[in-house]
């Protein structure tokens, strides 16, 4: 049996189980905090893009944290839109859209949020990637862990290991797909996909001839199962035509 | 404190092979004065042992030889004065390699201003016994602290460390006592003890000196922290570049095993303690808690939110105390002496002493241990010396490259956490960087943030993309290319980054540039407005030029100048020749007659 706690946020109370992170308290009770490095599909966050960063007070001190791991252990009142909280997100925001000026979905956050207005900032010409690394956290949470952040400091960036085409990787997009910013590029002919400095086979169902990954993201997904040559949908179709088969007479 | 009277019968001579002295030439030294004794053959009464020690703490005026029990002490000594020193010890002292105080000799380690006013504890063996010794060591009453402890429960221990005040001096300043009470409270085992030797702030030399010159106190503390919290592995982990620390301290573990002291019962008690030793990951952010927890682990060496707390969920996520070589090596002198005793030295919020690798516009530089609370005055004059060439002091940078500038104005604070942190700058673990007249303060803050730009780890927005764009608006700044209202967004970039960032090296990153706002702020604006660096290190906007009537003619400067910008014949005045002149300003180092002038560049 966990504790339960009552806090509150911009003035609602809200009731939460003891160390439950302040962020999902926030959207349970429909308050909206932005979050970028954050994803449900992973229960450990980065927590590295720092936009999600609220005032909270606790025993009469008040502290900025970010509310994406900030564990509630006791009752305390949150800010999520003080002042310094929409000074503070605004550089962050400013920081973001200088450093990566081709990320379409920015544009649209910053008309929203607002971002601090400076010509004084400069630009990575070209940049996409806001190093949210969401992208890694797929290729890990599926056991391949082909890409990671490398370098540090203002030469961070995300690559396969030396830069090189990694035997890690499958090919299998779910970095690409997570990506909120478009960041990671691949391309695709129709025998091949390219994608961190690899070219993979791609696999093709035999019934509807839809494109079911790379050959070896098919063998890697299939794990020692066998490996399957119809897409999802097509192999759900054939079961059904099967049952009936079987079932049409009783 | 005199520990040096515990030395045994023998008479010795003291050659300080620590890494500064070393790279002086103090191994020849030693080799040469071995030699020498063979040569001229000890008296019968006299027997002569030839002792390399750690770090005596002048560097600068190393390699250093110290005579014991007579107390004599010898700088800059070379291979070729071995004779005379050996002939030296039943006569005359040769006073060409001695200190000089107002033209006179000194004789006395005690009478020279640079030890008189320091007080060691953690330092008091350094320098003084053979690093590699344990029964040096244990004859300067080492390991009696440990002894102490075993008869003690793990809370009487940490009310003794309690009773001390002892503060971390990683940088933070957490009191040590309370970390390992919270970490003894945990029942999950095992449980680990791990000590920080990764320093790596550029010129600091403090724990690097430690753990060469006395490597045992830093086990000694380990092990009485590892009985205190219930651990029975301990890891030290040490910067990558300090491959003689590394040396040392393996000794000492491999000693410690031998002698029983570590293994499967430290000293008969019957309580385990394995110690092992990993090689530090090389980058700045290393130090930091979360991070070095996870290069130890063979994680990439970025922090990690601390909202859980180490001594809870540190390595291996089981609860583990995380605490900084001079820390653990003050604290054989608690347990053996008492935790009263050590709190009487220091402040009332800063108990007992704190070492610090002095360097920078300063006479002596080097390492010193002072009590907490000494005024930055008394270490830059009473210890340093003053200002190289006696010219005005302008700044000392305190706490590494996250650290801050104090002013002149402020030189009688008293060094301990909270001041230092109350002024825009920290004590970090202890680096101090004394500048004179000729610093710019908008470079020099450029220069540190373009240090963490490339030792940050890069993880988190704030400290990665804020480092950035101050490096870009400093570098502008410095070049002539600054705006009105750069100051304003350096510090709106200041204090997200102090409030948002993720580790504590992106929340003090900013220090650097807010307290050189906060106390020079006029030079940033000369540099805005005028375009002017009222310093004359900027080269873009600095022109030199020698006066006709203050140069004597000597042809230092045009030794000097790497651009053969420099005319003129002897005994007459010279001229800089603006189209070569790169504006270095190594003419104005050398010059020794305040010649080389500089202006607001016009051209
Ligand atoms: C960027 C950064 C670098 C650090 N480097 C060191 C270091 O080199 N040595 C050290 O002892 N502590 C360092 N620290 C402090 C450690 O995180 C930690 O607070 C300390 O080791 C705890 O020991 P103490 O309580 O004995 O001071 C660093 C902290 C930060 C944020
Ligand atoms: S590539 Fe995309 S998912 Fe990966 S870190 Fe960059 S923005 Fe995030
Ligand atoms: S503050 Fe800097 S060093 Fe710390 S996590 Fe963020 S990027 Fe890394
Ligand atoms: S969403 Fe919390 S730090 Fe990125
Ligand atoms: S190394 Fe010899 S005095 Fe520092």
């Amino acid at each position: 049996m966990s504790e339960m706690l009552t806090i509150s946020i911009d003035g609602k109370e809200c009731t939460c189980k003891k160390g439950e992170y302040l962020y999902d308290v926030a959207k349970r009770n429909g308050i909206f905090i932005p979050t970028f490095c954050r994803s449900d599909a992973f229960e450990d966050h980065r927590a590295c893009c720092r936009i999600c960063i609220v005032e909270v007070e606790e025993g009469g001190r008040t502290k900025v944290v970010t509310s994406c791991v900030y564990p509630v252990e006791r009752e305390c009142s949150v800010q999520t839109r003080s002042e310094k909280i929409m000074e503070e997100r605004s550089v962050v925001m400013a920081l973001l859209v200088h450093r990566a000026p081709e990320a379409p979905s920015f544009k649209n956050m910053v008309g929203r949020m607002g971002a601090t207005e400076t010509d004084r900032l400069v630009t990575l010409d070209g940049e996409k990637c806001i190093l949210c690394g969401l992208c890694v956290q797929a290729c890990n949470a599926l056991g391949t862990g082909a890409i990671s952040t490398v370098n540090r400091g203002t030469e961070k960036k995300i690559d396969t290991p030396y830069g090189k085409g990694s035997d890690a990787c499958v090919g299998c997009l779910s970095c690409a797909n997570v990506c909120p910013t478009g960041a990671i590029e691949y391309s695709e002919t129709d025998t091949t996909r390219t994608i961190w400095n690899r070219d993979f086979e791609l696999v093709r169902c035999e019934e509807c001839g839809q494109v079911m990954g790379t050959q070896n993201s098919v063998v890697f997904a299939a794990a020692d199962e066998v490996v399957p040559t119809m897409c999802d949908s097509c192999r759900k179709k054939h079961l059904a035509d099967e049952m009936m088969a079987t079932y049409r007479y009783v | 404190m005199n520990s040096a009277n515990t030395t045994a019968t023998t008479d010795r001579i003291l050659v300080c092979c620590g890494t500064g002295c070393i790279a002086n030439g103090a191994l020849e030294v030693a080799e040469a004065i071995e030699q020498q004794i063979a040569e001229q053959g000890s008296s019968a009464t006299v027997q002569l042992k030839v002792c390399r020690t750690g770090c005596s703490g002048e560097c600068e005026a190393g390699p250093v030889v110290r005579f014991m029990p007579r107390d004599l002490m010898y700088y800059r000594v070379r291979p070729k004065d071995a004779q005379a020193i050996v002939a030296s010890l039943e006569g005359a002292p040769v006073e060409k390699l001695m200190h000089k105080v107002d033209g006179k000799a000194v004789e006395h380690m005690a009478d020279n201003p640079f030890y008189a006013l320091q007080h060691k504890i953690v330092l008091a063996n350094v320098g003084v016994i053979d690093p590699l010794s344990l029964d040096e060591y244990r004859a300067a009453g080492g390991y009696e602290g440990l002894a102490r402890a075993l008869k003690m429960t793990p809370e009487q221990i940490i009310d003794e460390v309690d009773k001390s005040g002892l503060r971390g001096k990683g940088g933070a300043g957490f009191p040590t006592g309370r970390k390992w009470r919270t970490a003894a409270g945990y029942d999950v085992f095992p449980k680990y003890i791990v000590c920080n030797g990764d320093e790596g702030d550029p010129g600091a030399f403090m724990d690097g000196s430690t753990m060469e010159g006395c490597p045992h106190a830093v086990l000694e503390g380990m092990a009485i922290g590892a009985l205190a919290i219930g651990a029975e592995e301990g890891i030290l982990y040490i910067r990558d570049e300090y491959a003689l620390a590394r040396d040392h301290i393996q000794h000492a573990i491999d000693d410690a095993y031998a002698a029983g002291i570590l293994g499967e019962s430290v000293m008969g008690s019957g309580h385990r303690l394995d110690l092992s030793i990993v090689r530090g990951g090389g980058a700045f952010v290393c130090g930091e808690s979360t991070a070095l927890m996870a290069s130890i682990e063979g994680r990439v060496g970025e922090p990690r939110a601390k909202y859980i707390r180490s001594v809870q969920r540190g390595l291996f996520d089981h609860p583990t105390v995380l605490n900084n070589v001079e820390t653990l090596a003050s604290i054989p002198a608690i347990l053996r002496d008492g935790g009263s005793a050590y709190a009487q030295i220091g402040t009332d919020s800063s108990k007992g002493t704190k070492v610090f690798a002095m360097v920078g516009k300063v006479k002596h530089t080097g390492l010193v241990e002072v009590p907490m609370g000494t005024t930055l005055r008394t270490l830059v004059y009473d210890i340093g010396g003053g200002i190289i060439g006696d010219r005005p002091f302008k700044a000392i940078q305190t706490g590494g490259p996250s650290g801050g500038c104090i002013p002149e104005s402020l030189l009688d604070l008293p060094v301990d956490f909270d001041t230092l942190t109350e002024y825009g700058a920290m004590m970090g673990s202890g680096g101090m960087i004394v500048m004179d007249d000729c610093s710019c303060m908008v470079e020099v803050a450029r220069y540190y943030v373009d240090f963490l730009c490339e030792e940050s780890c890069g993880k988190c927005t704030p400290c990665r993309e804020g480092l950035r764009q101050m490096r870009s608006i400093l570098t502008d700044i410095c070049e002539g290319r600054g705006k009105p209202g750069d100051i304003e967004l350096l510090e709106r970039i200041g204090h997200t980054m102090e409030d948002a960032s993720l580790c504590a090296l992106g929340k003090t990153a900013p220090n650097p540039v807010l307290s050189t706002i906060r106390f020079f702020r006029e030079e940033y604006e000369a540099h805005i407005s005028n375009k002017e660096c009222p310093a004359g290190v900027c080269a873009a906007l600095t022109q030199f030029a020698i006066e006709a009537d203050a140069c004597t003619g000597c042809g230092m400067c045009t030794k000097a100048c790497p651009a053969g910008a420099i005319s003129g014949d002897r005994k007459e005045a010279h001229m800089i020749d603006p189209a070569k002149c790169i504006a270095c300003g190594s003419c104005r180092e050398a010059c020794r007659f305040g010649a080389v002038l500089t202006t607001r560049r016009t051209a």
